[in-house]
């Protein structure tokens, strides 16, 4: 029938949506209905052609005529299921007060097709807000929860996982007496089980009060059935449970201390991923969430070879796996990855790098970021990144192309990768300037995007870390010393923070490093002493310090320069910034001063009697001889050296010899005890040793020993 | 490894000694005859037996449309009958709805209606290839059908196989059930293939010294499998087959 089939097409049906009689107005509906269930290009492009608010209007229309009432709103119901033009369009047309109307009338058909409606368009984001602290609300919402309608009592509970945010309408739910009924659901059928656990996880989520009178409940037995349905034969039900329960860890941790309830969530979960659709789609994400941050389940997981199966995942799958699962995947090894070097070199070890890096270059910007975030977990590991494992061109020119993504949380997710990754001890940095990484770097440290200028800074900052001299003279050019400065001045005070530290790893390794921040009249110096002068973030404060104490390193000129900038000067303020940080709280930043004062006042420098006496004249010294028994020891011991240093100034080399020794002693304890902690690498290993033989002079050891100390802090700080 | 031996009468004493009851076999027959979708013979049955089934036996006539339908290759018809039971079935499981789709394609070129089967694959089929990589394969798969003069002897012919279709109806079904919080498969078969195991433990590490016993038993065996294991469709099914099954079963089920 060539005529009856031109007329469906969608213009047509459309029109006689409006304008045909019932019967064929009916007919219409229907069709509609049927060609656009499960097909996601025929719902936009129904929306497009102004579909639903005709819908709408047939719906609001037919008072009494159930068949037309029932198709237009499964119609509606399939606009909002899985397409966010679709729920606009439904909701904009004014459709949800009248899908609101249909659940009571007295045609049970009739309500099931306006709550399966409903329950659709609450479960998208787009769906408004259900203020369940409206008295009004609340009543109609719980005659909906304890109506007989299985998809009534379903939309009830997808309305709790839409709506149920903050502690205080948890506490309310909680005190209408929602968990019984909700207890009462996982008996019932299975959608009526699935929604319940979702909302028994929305309800339960960081609300410690709510999880002791769910746990309450019928003498714990609420408890025991969640932990029974996670055994259960449908694979979403499994996942639904495992999701509640570690909402319930995580609000009051002591209901789940059971360590076999742990191992059998991360082995349920990882079981899972062999489903295929939702559930297995899902489950990774649910996994990462488990062990994000927990060292102690991580290990559990690396027990049970999650790192193994997760990665057998991903080599196993098809060419190209579902776009959620892969990011679920990346990202759950991402966090089995973060903490713990076992993991680490697991995952090297199996290959997976190669999946991880076709990861970068996916279609679906999500994949790329949880690629990028499974390398940041993974260059965190300064074994592998000290043998220059992360550095060739196959790791780094993705990377670098990422950098270049139209997405901005890519491009960030990018720069934090690159940021463990430039952290490196040997010359591998050359890769990525070769890339033109560093250009890009600074375009992004521009950007009117704080999170790109902050972690732009960032990885300039771990690049310029132990750089040699060319490198920071090319990072330099490309960043000018203007742009440097502007980015010191950032309203932003982590900004601020991260520009110092770049600052400071520029400055940091010889005078001619230090030369750097007196050019152009010294606007870096300049900008430096401002932040620090008024800087009220402490973090801001701490990284200007070690700036000063980098520069004081230097020459007579450097010291002099420090002196004039942290001094108050005529006229000025009364007080030193540095008594202000001496006295403060936090210990890091008296760490940070007592640094600037033992390089201030290093002895055998000329005019080091004279920076004595005005640094004693400004009153630091005997701010820091208050401070020999500082709580902070690493405070303690440098006060002490600071102190040494101030009184033993002129003495004999002798003198200085002992207080070396004792120096020396103290910073190789600290060095071999980083070593041991950080890293076995065997670069650093043999120029540590290379320098102990070459380095006759005592105190030439001791300055390296230091350094490397310094060193290796910034490198702890400087990895993510 | 020695077997261990098992003589006559310890065998029949430990038959004996399990007491299964009538109402839990007569539940596992309900189950099947819920499940499968054999209506009146589940009516009747609940009539004469007094066991009640765990579903409203008229969604059987509405799940047994569809299935039917499909089976037909009336596959559009079966979409509509299933969006009218439960418009989420399709909306959710975009695998089942493209087996369906890609039924309908099947038909079409099964029919020679060549140009439509191409329109079709284009419009519908086509933009689910594009969200999901098994599914552009599949596609692939379907569409080479067109290629061929002789599709019945072609690498993809077994597409147009009845079996194809029956795959696609019981893939129907199982969704309808699952929609229905009822199991997708009935008990009764994986009880089978439990006994099967069961049997073959048993002769990989006892030996029986009553060999009738043992036959009689493969041979009960073999009647119910063909009965209920049968994956081909019968277009009437009989009240026959829940007398045998208890039968069939009762002797050995405690093994389980």
């Amino acid at each position: 029938m060539p005529a009856s089939a031109a007329s469906n097409r969608p213009e047509d049906l459309i029109g006689r949506l409006s304008y045909a009689e019932s019967g064929a107005k009916l007919k219409a509906l229907r069709e509609v209905k049927n060609q656009i269930i499960g097909n996601r290009t025929k719902k936009i492009s129904y929306v497009k052609l102004g579909a639903v608010p005709r819908i709408v209007d047939i719906l609001a229309a037919s008072e009494d005529d159930a068949a037309l009432l029932i198709q237009s709103a499964a119609a509606l119901g399939s606009f909002a299921c899985g397409v966010d033009a679709g729920v606009r369009a439904v909701l904009d047309s004014g459709a949800y007060p009248h899908l609101v109307r249909l659940l009571s009338n007295p045609d049970p058909k009739v309500v099931d097709a306006g709550a399966r409606s409903l329950k659709m368009i609450f479960q998208s984001k787009l769906a408004p807000k259900y203020d369940l602290l409206k008295e009004k609300n609340m009543e109609f919402f719980l005659s909906l929860l304890n109506s007989e309608n299985e998809n009534v009592t379903e939309l009830a509970a997808s309305i709790i996982t839409h709506s149920c945010e903050t502690s205080t309408e948890q506490k309310a739910l909680c005190d209408a007496m929602v968990l019984p009924r909700l207890i009462c659901l996982l008996d019932g059928s299975l959608g009526q089980r699935d929604a319940s656990l979702d909302s028994l996880a929305t309800i339960l989520k960081n609300n410690s009060e709510a999880v002791s009178k769910f746990v309450s409940l019928n003498n714990g037995r609420a408890l025991r059935a969640v932990i029974e349905l996670t055994k259960d034969r449908y694979p979403r039900t499994r996942l639904l449970a495992c999701v509640c329960l570690i909402a319930i860890g995580i609000a009051s941790p002591h209901h789940m201390q059971e360590l076999e309830i742990k191992t059998k969530l991360i082995g349920i979960l990882i079981k899972l991923l062999e489903e295929p659709g939702r559930a297995g789609d899902e489950a990774p994400f649910t996994l990462a969430q488990l062990i994000a941050n927990k060292e102690d389940l991580q290990k559990l997981a690396f027990g049970v070879k999650a790192v193994e199966r997760l990665c057998n995942f991903l080599q196993k799958a098809p060419l190209t796996p579902p776009a959620k699962r892969f990011e679920g995947i990346l990202l759950a090894l991402a966090e089995l990855c973060s903490k713990l070097e076992s993991c680490r070199s697991e995952f090297l070890s199996l290959q997976a790098l190669n999946i991880v890096l076709t990861a970068l270059k996916h279609d679906c910007a999500e994949v790329r970021i949880a690629a990028c975030n499974c390398i940041k977990s993974i260059s965190r590991s300064v074994k592998n990144l000290s043998a220059g494992r992360f550095t060739s061109e196959t790791i780094v020119a993705p990377l670098v192309q990422l950098l270049y993504d139209p997405v901005t949380s890519v491009q960030v997710a990018a720069l934090h990768a690159i940021s463990n990754i430039v952290v490196d001890f040997t010359n591998h940095k050359l890769v990525f300037i070769q890339n033109g990484a560093v250009k890009q770097l600074v375009q992004l440290s521009k950007s009117m995007d704080s999170k790109l200028r902050l972690n732009a800074v960032w990885a300039l900052r771990n690049l310029a870390f132990l750089a040699d001299r060319i490198r920071k003279d090319s990072i330099l050019q490309e960043l000018t010393i203007s742009t440097l400065a502007s980015l010191i001045y950032d309203p932003e005070p982590p900004i601020q923070e991260q520009s110092l530290a770049l600052v400071c790893n520029l400055v940091d390794g010889g005078v001619d490093s230090i030369e750097h921040v007196f050019l152009e009249d010294g606007v870096i110096i300049n900008a430096v002493a401002k932040q620090v002068w008024r800087a009220t973030t402490t973090e801001v404060c701490i990284q200007g310090m070690y700036v000063f104490s980098n520069i004081a390193t230097g020459n007579e000129l450097h010291k002099e320069a420090v002196m004039h900038h942290l001094l108050p000067q005529a006229g000025g303020f009364t007080q030193s910034v540095i008594i202000r940080f001496l006295q403060g709280t936090e210990s890091q930043l008296r760490t940070a001063a007592v640094w600037c004062i033992i390089n201030l006042t290093y002895p055998e420098s000329p005019n080091v009697l004279d920076r004595v006496a005005r640094l004693r004249q400004a009153g630091i010294i005997s701010q820091i001889k208050n401070m020999v028994n500082d709580p902070c020891l690493d405070v303690k011991y440098r006060v002490r050296t600071a102190l040494e240093q101030c009184t033993f100034g002129n003495c004999s080399i002798s003198l200085y010899l002992l207080n070396g020794v004792h120096w020396f002693g103290f910073s190789l304890a600290i060095y071999w005890e980083t070593t041991v902690l950080l890293l076995s690498s065997d670069a650093l290993l043999s120029r540590c040793k290379l320098a102990m033989n070459t380095l006759v002079n005592l105190r030439e050891m001791i300055s390296f020993h230091v350094s490397l100390f310094f060193h290796m802090l910034q490198l702890v700080k400087a990895l993510r | 490894m020695s077997k261990k031996v098992i003589t006559r009468e310890e065998w029949e004493k430990r038959l004996n000694d399990v007491k299964i009851r009538k109402e839990d076999m007569n539940k596992l027959v309900m189950n099947f005859l819920v499940t499968e979708g054999y209506v009146e013979a589940a009516e009747k049955f609940r009539m004469e037996s007094g066991t009640e089934p765990d579903i409203d036996l008229a969604t059987i006539t509405d799940r047994m449309a569809v299935k039917k339908a499909v089976q037909c290759g009336n596959v559009e018809d079966a979409i509509e009958k299933v969006n009218d039971l439960n418009p989420e079935i399709l909306d959710t499981n975009p695998q089942l709805f493209f087996h369906l789709q890609q039924q309908r394609l099947i038909e079409l070129i099964r029919n020679g209606k060549v140009e439509e089967a191409l329109e079709f694959a284009q419009e519908e089929l086509a933009p689910r290839g594009e969200e999901n990589q098994t599914f552009l394969e599949e596609l692939e798969r379907t569409v080479a059908l067109l290629a061929f003069e002789d599709v019945s002897n072609c690498p993809v012919g077994e597409l147009l196989d009845i079996s194809q279709r029956l795959k696609t109806a019981s893939e129907v079904n199982a969704a309808i059930l699952t929609s229905q919080s009822h199991e997708k498969d009935p008990k009764l078969p994986s009880l089978l293939k439990m006994l099967i195991w069961a049997q073959n433990q048993l002769d990989e590490k006892t030996t029986l010294l009553f060999e009738r016993c043992q036959r009689s038993f493969c041979v009960k065996l073999r009647f119910v499998r063909h009965e209920c294991l049968g994956v081909a469709p019968r277009p009437s099914p009989s009240c026959r087959s829940y007398g045998v099954i208890p039968g069939g079963c009762h002797g050995v089920a405690p093994r389980l």
